[in-house]
C-alpha cells in the first residue's frame, strides 16, 4: 500500500484512540473532584499533563483562568491550539479518514463524518454546556463506534493492520503517561484516604476497575494497580497486552514486505523482551517514575521507527530497491 | 430547427391529454416558464412536453409537503455522506454541498441519440486536432486556423512537440458544455479538454434520486450513468504504455485541500485504484514509481487532476509544489501514459473555438452535428472593431479562463463594468471573444418554497479509450438566482440529475 496512506491509516486510528481517551479522563476526573478536597489547579493539572499540554496551555490561558477547572476542561475540550483537545483530535481524524476515503470502508467515513458535524455544530457544544458527563460519554461512543466499524467492516489486510498499530500504540502510551503522572502518590505502600481515591480513579481512567477487581479479589494497592496496567496479559488497556499486539500486527506487515521494517521490529521485540522480564517488585525497586520514563520513551521510539520503516522512506532506500529488483529480474 | 424537443400541437393536447392528472394542484400549479427561454420540461403552450409528461405527472403527484421533505432528506445525506467541495474564497476548511435541486432536468431519448453523435464527431475531432498540432501542424499548413493563434494560445506546450501519445489519444475525458438557444438547439459553449470536473455529482445525484424518489424513477425509464467508473477505467488500460500487461492505473489528486478532491477520491474508490498525492510519486531512469510500504512500485498509467503548468518543474513551473520532476521525460520516452495529455489547453482556448467546426471539416470530412455559439474573435481586427462598438450587448470572456471568471455578461452589467471590460479588450485584443448572449434555457427548480424557471446548462461527459463513448445525460448545472446565467458552483450555481428518458416512460 502507499507509504502515505499507511501513514494516515496509522494517524487516523490513533487520533480516534486519542478523543476516547481525553473524554475518558475529563469524566473520571470530574467525578474524582467531587470526592477530594483539591484546589481547581490541583485537580485538574494532572490531566493537563498526561495530554503533555503543561507548556502550551500557558501561553493561550491566563492566571486566571488556569485557576479555574472549567476554563481547563474547556481547553482540554475544545481549544483548536491545543492539538490534542478532543475538538482537534475528531478534526484530524476526520480530515485523515477524508485523505484516505477510498481505503476506509464507507460506514467507517459516515460514522467519523457525522461525529465531526455533531460536534462542530450546536448539537455537541449545548450537551456540553447542560451536561459534560453526557457529552464525555457521547464521545467515548462514537470512538468506540468507530473503532467497532473498522474491525467489522474493513478488510483485516495492511490499511487495517496500520489502523491497529496506531490505535495500540496511543493506548499504550496514554496507559503509561496516567500511571506516571500519578507515580508520587503511589510510589510508597501506604494508602491514605486520598490515595485510595487516586487509585480508583487510576483504574477508572483506564476503564480498569472492574477488571482489576475480577483479577486481583484484593483492594487495590500501588503495587497491585501498576502490576495489573503495566504487566496484565489480558488486560487491552495494559502496557503489555497493547505492546503484544502491536508486535502481531508488524508480524503480520513483515512478510508482505521484505527487508523493510527492520528497524521497528527490532526496537518492539527489545521492548516486550523487557516488559515480560518485569516484575512490579522490579519496578519500584528501581524507582517508578524512571521506569515509566524509560517505557514511554521506548513506546515513542517505536513509533518514530514505523515512521521511517513504512510511511517516509528515504530517496536512497527507494533507489536501492528499485535497483535490488532490476538486478532480480536481469537474473 | 435542429430540435422541437417533442412539443405538441394544441389540438392533440385537447383530444388525447396525457396528462388528465396534471396540473390544477400538486407541485407544478403555479408554474410559469420564463418568456423568451426554452424551457426543458414545459412547452410554450404551459403544458409540459410529451417525452416528459407521464414523469412530471408521477413527481406533481408527490405534493408540495412531500416534496419539500425529501429535498431536505437529500441535502442531509449529502452533507452526512461528506459529498461536498471546499470554497476557496472562504475560510480554510469549509465545506459546502453542491446545492442539489430534486426536479431532474429530462431530455428524450431520441434528442439524446443526436447529440451523442455530435459529440463524438467533435471529440474525435480534436483528437485530432491535438494530435496534428503536436506533430505535422497540417492544419497550420494548409491556413485552415491561424498559426499565430494556436502559437499564442496559453494552453499549446511547445515543450512537447514530437510527442504521441498511446493511439494518438490526448483527450481520455472531455467535459462538453452545452447550453439550449430558445428554439431548441443544443449549442457547444465550451470544450473542456483538460480535467473537466463534476462527473462524481453525476454518479452521487443519480444515487440520491433513486433513494429520495424510488417510485417515480422505477416507473420512468432512464437510462443508467452506472458505466462511467468502468469505461473510465477500460479507457485508461486500453492506453497504457505499449506491451504492459496489466497496468498499474493511479488517480493523481493535487490533495486534500483542493475543491475537487472528493471527486478525486470518488473515481478512485469507485476505478479500484490507488489515489495518490504527487510526493507519493517520484522517477528514476525515465520511469514513474509509487512509494508503497512494499517499496516502490512502478505506475504505468495516471489519470492526474493537476494542471499542466504545475506537473514537472524541470518543463514547466518551476515553483509548484505538486510536481514530480522527471515526469515528462518518463512520458516522452513512452513509458507512462498520462490522462488527460499534456497541451490540451490549446483547444480550450476561447479563440480556437471557433474554428472546431472548420477541424471537423478537414479532419472527417464531414458537417458538424453540433451548432456553436458565433464568435468574435477580437484578435481578428475586423471582429475586435464589432464587439468594442458594443460591447454592452456581448458576453465578453478571456480566452484562458474558466468557472466563470474574467467574464463580462454586457446586458446585466453596470456601466462601469462594461468601460473596463472596453478598456481590457482594447489592451489586448487577443486576450478576448464576444459572444451574443444566449437566453440559456430554464429548467423548474425548487427556490424558497415554490418553482421557478431556472437557467441551466449541460456537460455531457466523453470518454476516449479504443473508442468513444458518451456518459447519457451529464451534469445539469443551475443558475439558482432569479434572471443569472452563472451556473458555476463557486458562483451560487446548483445541480440536477439529468435523465435521458426512453420513449414511453
Amino acid at each position: 500500500m502507499i507509504s502515505r496512506v499507511a501513514e494516515s491509516c496509522f494517524w487516523l486510528q490513533r487520533y480516534v484512540e486519542r478523543m476516547d481517551n481525553t473524554a475518558r479522563l475529563a469524566n473520571v476526573n470530574r467525578a474524582f473532584v467531587l470526592d477530594v478536597d483539591l484546589s481547581a489547579v490541583q485537580q485538574w493539572w494532572p490531566v493537563v499533563v498526561v495530554v503533555g499540554e503543561q507548556d502550551r496551555i500557558k501561553e493561550h490561558l491566563s492566571e486566571e483562568q488556569l485557576q479555574e477547572g472549567d476554563a481547563i476542561q474547556q481547553y482540554l475540550t475544545w481549544n483548536e491550539h491545543n492539538p490534542v483537545s478532543i475538538a482537534s483530535s475528531a478534526q484530524w481524524a476526520r480530515e485523515n479518514a477524508r485523505t484516505i476515503r477510498e481505503v476506509i470502508s464507507l460506514e467507517m467515513w459516515e460514522t467519523i463524518n457525522a461525529f465531526w458535524h455533531w460536534l462542530r455544530g450546536g448539537p455537541g457544544r449545548r450537551l456540553y454546556r447542560e451536561d459534560a458527563f453526557a457529552f464525555y460519554s457521547r464521545v467515548k461512543e462514537h470512538a468506540a463506534m468507530f473503532q467497532g466499524t473498522c474491525y467489522n467492516t474493513m478488510m483485516h489486510d495492511d490499511p487495517f493492520v496500520f489502523m491497529q498499530l496506531g490505535m495500540v500504540l496511543e493506548r499504550a502510551g496514554w496507559t503509561a503517561r496516567i500511571l506516571d503522572v500519578k507515580h508520587h502518590m503511589i510510589s510508597g505502600d501506604l494508602v491514605s484516604p486520598l490515595g485510595a481515591a487516586q487509585l480508583m480513579a487510576l483504574l477508572r481512567s483506564c476503564a480498569a476497575t472492574e477488571p482489576f477487581f475480577k483479577t486481583a479479589h484484593e483492594a487495590p494497592t500501588p503495587r497491585r494497580v501498576v502490576g495489573f496496567l503495566l504487566l496484565s496479559r489480558k488486560f487491552p488497556r495494559s502496557v503489555i497486552h497493547c505492546m503484544l499486539r502491536a508486535r502481531d500486527l508488524l508480524a503480520q506487515l513483515r512478510p508482505a514486505t521484505g527487508a523493510t521494517g527492520e528497524r521497528s521490529w527490532m526496537m518492539l521485540t527489545a521492548l516486550l523482551d523487557d516488559l515480560e522480564r518485569m516484575s512490579v517488585e522490579d519496578v519500584f525497586e528501581r524507582g517508578l517514575h524512571d521506569e515509566l520514563t524509560r517505557l514511554i520513551d521506548s513506546i515513542a521510539r517505536t513509533s518514530a521507527a514505523i515512521h521511517e520503516d513504512y510511511f517516509d522512506p528515504s530517496p536512497e532506500v527507494l533507489e536501492l530497491a528499485i535497483r535490488q529488483r532490476e538486478a532480480e529480474s536481469a537474473r | 430547427m435542429a430540435d422541437s424537443g417533442g412539443e405538441l400541437n394544441p389540438k392533440a393536447l385537447n383530444e388525447r391529454t396525457p396528462l388528465e392528472a396534471v396540473p390544477d394542484q400538486g407541485l407544478f400549479r403555479q408554474y410559469e416558464p420564463l418568456a423568451g427561454a426554452y424551457d426543458e420540461l414545459f412547452g410554450a403552450n404551459g403544458r409540459p412536453r410529451e417525452a416528459t409528461a407521464q414523469v412530471i405527472a408521477r413527481i406533481n403527484a408527490l405534493g408540495t409537503r412531500a416534496f419539500k421533505e425529501r429535498q431536505r432528506l437529500a441535502d442531509g445525506s449529502f452533507l452526512r455522506a461528506g459529498v461536498t467541495f471546499s470554497v476557496y474564497s472562504e475560510r480554510k476548511g469549509v465545506e459546502r454541498i453542491f446545492p442539489f435541486d430534486l426536479i431532474p432536468r429530462m431530455i428524450a431519448a431520441k434528442d439524446w441519440d443526436r447529440l451523442e453523435r455530435g459529440l463524438i464527431q467533435r471529440v474525435v475531432a480534436l483528437n485530432h486536432f491535438l494530435r496534428d498540432i503536436y506533430t505535422d501542424q497540417r492544419i497550420l499548413s494548409e491556413g485552415i486556423i491561424p498559426k499565430e493563434l494556436v502559437f499564442g494560445a496559453t494552453g499549446f506546450r511547445p515543450e512537447l512537440m514530437g510527442i504521441s501519445p498511446p493511439s494518438g489519444t490526448y483527450i481520455h475525458v472531455c467535459g462538453v458544455d452545452l447550453v439550449r438557444a430558445p428554439d431548441g438547439r443544443f449549442l457547444v459553449l465550451e470544450d473542456n479538454a483538460r480535467s473537466p470536473s463534476g462527473v462524481s455529482y453525476v454518479l452521487e445525484n443519480r444515487a440520491m434520486m433513486k433513494r429520495v424518489l424510488p417510485r417515480v424513477f422505477r416507473d420512468s425509464r432512464v437510462r443508467s450513468v452506472d458505466a462511467y467508473p468502468a469505461r473510465l477505467l477500460s479507457a485508461l488500460t486500453e492506453l497504457a504504455p505499449h506491451g504492459v500487461e496489466r497496468p498499474k492505473v493511479v488517480v493523481l489528486t493535487p490533495g486534500p485541500f483542493n475543491s475537487a478532491y472528493f471527486e478525486h477520491s470518488f473515481l478512485a474508490r469507485r476505478m479500484g485504484c490507488a489515489l495518490v498525492h504527487p510526493d507519493d510519486l517520484f522517477t528514476h531512469d525515465e520511469h514513474v514509481y509509487v512509494k508503497t510500504t512494499g517499496g516502490p512500485e512502478q505506475v504505468d498509467v495516471i489519470y492526474r487532476r493537476i494542471d499542466d503548468d504545475f506537473l514537472d518543474t524541470e518543463v514547466f513551473r518551476k515553483d509548484s509544489v505538486l510536481a514530480v520532476p522527471g515526469l515528462i521525460r518518463a512520458y516522452r520516452a513512452g513509458n507512462v501514459t498520462i490522462a488527460n495529455a499534456l497541451g490540451n489547453g490549446v483547444c480550450d482556448d476561447k479563440a480556437i473555438y471557433p474554428y472546431v467546426p472548420r477541424m471537423i471539416r478537414f479532419y472527417l470530412s464531414e458537417d458538424p452535428l453540433l451548432d456553436q455559439v458565433d464568435t468574435l474573435i477580437c484578435a481578428e481586427p475586423e471582429d475586435a472593431k464589432r464587439a468594442l462598438a458594443d460591447l454592452g450587448s456581448y458576453v465578453v470572456k478571456a480566452v484562458d479562463a474558466s468557472g466563470g471568471y474574467g467574464m463580462l455578461v454586457g446586458p446585466t452589467s453596470t456601466r462601469e463594468q462594461i468601460a473596463e471590460f472596453t478598456k481590457r479588450v482594447a489592451d489586448n485584443p487577443r486576450g478576448y471573444i464576444a459572444q451574443p448572449l444566449v437566453e440559456l434555457s430554464t429548467c423548474p427548480t425548487w427556490v424558497d418554497g415554490k418553482l421557478g424557471p431556472r437557467r441551466v446548462d449541460l456537460r455531457p461527459y466523453v470518454i476516449t479509450g479504443d473508442s468513444t463513448w458518451v456518459l447519457p445525460g451529464g451534469l445539469t448545472r443551475v443558475a439558482l438566482q432569479e434572471g443569472s446565467y452563472v451556473v458555476n458552483s463557486s458562483q451560487g450555481g446548483g445541480s440536477k440529475d439529468t435523465w435521458v428518458v426512453e420513449e414511453g416512460a
